[in-house]
């Protein structure tokens, strides 16, 4: 079997959408099982009481949109270093889930801090960097819609997605960095986590989701973008010369 | 746990419920709007034009 073959939209597009229902299944038995446990099993916490169960839903949308910032990157980068239609039509597909994952970490974000620190909002570094992220994505998507061109609009799109990328380590870094408002970070790849097992589980379980939920809801897009963008080639194709 | 202990959330019940609340509500709506994406793009039925009459491009004598 030719894997590049995957690389031409046209035979990307059949396979993109049987991929899509192994992923959207496993979401949607993924957050009911994450909600489960996030409010029926996770005890209440000693110090936030029940306001903490915001987490489940605040951290993992809080890293998808730092990860799918990254991915867009990735890909705008490989669509415009490679001429990769494919590409970069991936890059335009995930930056609308990726702004509203972030859109959801700041009101999220809102709504816990308004019980917990007594204000829904504080220019602190990293509330002000995860806006930025949200005006990254939104100035990626406005960039993109104001060209006509799209392979124009591709490497406009790409030029911003890469300078951008500059800011996901300055949100994640923010924490220890600056003098903060925003607790710390939970979970440390270098040793133990500092929450009980239950709540790690519930977060984990809802990030696995929320991945899941990405991949199918990039894909689905992904197909629609395929057609807008190729199906006046293949109009095209079939016209008499 | 009675459940209007459980929907009180220890008093933060607006806060928790808001945060799930908008959650799915920008699920939903990404979902909508993605399914009406697609439902514009479907393949319209295609019409074979019907010509009535013959048409040339040369003019009648």
């Amino acid at each position: 079997m030719n894997l590049y073959k995957y690389a031409a939209p046209v035979n990307f597009y059949p396979l993109a959408g049987k991929l899509i229902p192994w992923f959207a299944i496993p979401a949607a038995i993924l957050f009911a099982a994450g909600l489960y446990v996030g409010f029926f099993v996770a005890p209440t916490d000693f110090q936030q009481g029940d306001a903490y169960r915001i987490m489940f839903i605040h951290v993992p949308a809080a890293w998808m949109g730092m990860f799918l910032y990254v991915l867009l990157a990735f890909y705008a980068a490989i669509g415009w270093a490679f001429n990769a239609r494919l590409a970069s039509m991936m890059a335009s597909s995930i930056a609308t889930t990726g702004a509203m994952f972030t859109f959801l970490s700041l009101v999220t974000g809102a709504l816990w801090g308004k019980p917990t620190w007594g204000t829904w909002w504080v220019w602190d570094a990293r509330m002000t960097s995860t806006l930025i992220l949200l005006f990254l994505y939104a100035g990626f998507i406005s960039l993109q819609a104001s060209i006509d061109d799209p392979r124009r609009a591709d490497r406009a799109g790409a030029v911003l997605a890469i300078v951008g990328v500059i800011n996901v380590p300055i949100i994640y870094f923010s924490v220890q960095w600056w003098n903060t408002l925003h607790q710390g970070a939970t979970i440390r790849i270098l040793g133990k986590p500092s929450i009980a097992p239950p709540m790690l589980a519930a977060m984990l379980i809802m990030l696995a989701a929320c991945w899941l939920y990405s991949v199918a809801v990039v894909l689905i897009r992904l197909r629609c973008i395929i057609l807008e963008r190729e199906q006046n080639a293949a109009h095209l194709a079939e016209v008499p010369v | 746990m009675s459940l209007s202990e459980f929907l009180s959330m220890g008093g933060y019940g607006f806060y928790v419920w808001g945060s799930y609340l908008v959650s799915l509500i920008a699920f939903a709506a990404e979902l909508v709007s993605l399914s009406r994406r697609k439902k514009a793009l479907a393949p319209q039925p295609k019409h074979k034009p019907v010509i009535r009459g013959s048409i040339t491009n040369e003019t009648t004598s």
